[in-house]
């Protein structure tokens, strides 16, 4: 496996390590009420962000099993911190890896985050060579729902009732794809079609 | 809530009882076998490793903590034979959430006794049990175990793929479960029914 080679860069975004000068851009999404809704870890103030991004600021790589690799999104241009997106190394023997991500509501639905997954899927696959990739999300949650079709994950899993989250009965979908599933190289297929071989 | 039946238990044709350690001999003439063993965790079982099984089945008997599970042997009231397990775990106190199993001998299957035994351990789940969603869990290949879950009124809630290695290949898995409310509501419907 070759070195890992940050940051990674999109059409739109650099992704990069969190740095200790992202806790303003962080605290004006984590602690949004749209936010909180469906995370595990909830920060209510200033103080409870600065403690997440000092837990994301070491999450650079993934060097064994239940390691996270934690990327901001950075909007080419201005610089803006517009979301993070996090990869978990969660089973060495059966090469799984578990997805999350959370994007400034000021900037969604301009297809950013799809922009991150996708490269961050790229990472997984062919850089940690992970065979299945997962991701979790509360069954109200339609943003996260209609973004992991779109990459063409599958519903794996819709568990009713099976926890209690934030004090009320959970709904949980998790959503999956394998190595093989996922087409690689938006270059490959963006070619116009009198390229294409046969 | 924490919960300790009284046995034996009695359905319409079976016994559920504690494990004792004259059952050796019973288990071992089905966890021995390979298409058993095939859908479990474990290979076919020695006879020695079944005396160990035994030998922690016997304490299973009621549930206290989290984790703990009721083991019971399934026998045919009327001859006495060992037929078969099923065992219900406490998965989770605070979200009173229950995992249900069986295994049975080849030889009594498809006479409706996993059903019976299943459907009693269900009633036992959610009624004294209190539990709030019981499930159970099978491999994709496991028909004659995923047509027992729906038999019991379980909802099919996951198809996983390859999300794990089972015995050297590549694991696909279904999670069956079912809730309080359709618990209730079918226990309800079957007292209407003349």
């Amino acid at each position: 496996m070759s070195s890992l080679s940050l940051p990674v860069e999109t059409d739109r975004l650099v992704l990069r390590t969190f740095e200790r000068s992202d806790i303003d851009d962080l605290c004006a999404y984590h602690s949004l009420p749209s936010m909180q809704r469906y995370v595990f870890s909830r920060t209510r103030d200033h103080a409870d962000v600065a403690g997440a991004l000092n837990i994301m600021r070491n999450h650079v790589s993934l060097q064994r099993p239940g390691d996270t690799l934690t990327l901001a999104m950075i909007r080419k241009g201005d610089k803006k911190l517009i979301g993070h997106i996090s990869l978990q190394w969660s089973d060495a023997t059966a090469g799984q890896g578990e997805v999350r991500f959370c994007i400034n509501p000021s900037y969604s639905g301009q297809g950013f985050a799809k922009e991150a997954i996708s490269a961050v899927f790229d990472l997984a696959f062919n850089h940690f060579r992970i065979h299945r990739i997962f991701a979790r999300c509360d069954g109200r949650n339609h943003h996260s729902i209609k973004l992991m079709q779109q990459m063409g994950m599958r519903l794996e899993a819709h568990y009713r009732e099976h926890a209690l989250f934030q004090g009320e009965w959970d709904e949980e979908l998790h959503f999956a794809i394998l190595d093989r599933e996922w087409q690689r190289s938006t270059k490959v297929r963006d070619l116009p079609p009198r390229h294409r071989v046969a | 809530m924490p919960l300790y039946p009284t046995y034996p238990l009695q359905t319409e044709r079976l016994t559920l009882r504690p494990f004792t350690r004259g059952d050796v001999d019973g288990v071992f003439a089905y966890r021995q076998l390979e298409e058993v063993a095939r859908f479990l965790f474990d290979h076919p079982l020695s006879r020695e490793e079944c005396a160990l099984a035994v030998q922690q089945r016997i304490t299973q008997t009621g549930l206290a903590e989290a984790d703990d599970k009721i083991i019971l042997a399934v026998e045919l009231t009327g001859t006495g034979a060992l037929i078969g397990e099923v065992s219900l775990i406490w998965r989770s106190v605070e979200a009173r959430q229950g995992e249900l199993g069986w295994i049975f001998h080849p030889q009594y299957q498809k006479q409706g006794f996993a059903t019976e035994a299943a459907n009693f351990m269900l009633d036992l789940a959610f009624g004294p049990g209190d539990m709030h969603r019981v499930c159970a869990r099978c491999d994709v290949r496991n028909e004659r175990s995923w047509r027992l879950m729906e038999r019991l009124g379980m909802r099919r809630e996951a198809h996983f793929r390859e999300h794990a290695i089972f015995k050297g290949s590549w694991d696909e898995e279904f999670i069956y479960a079912i809730l309080w409310q359709e618990w209730h509501q079918s226990r309800t419907q079957k007292l209407q029914s003349p």
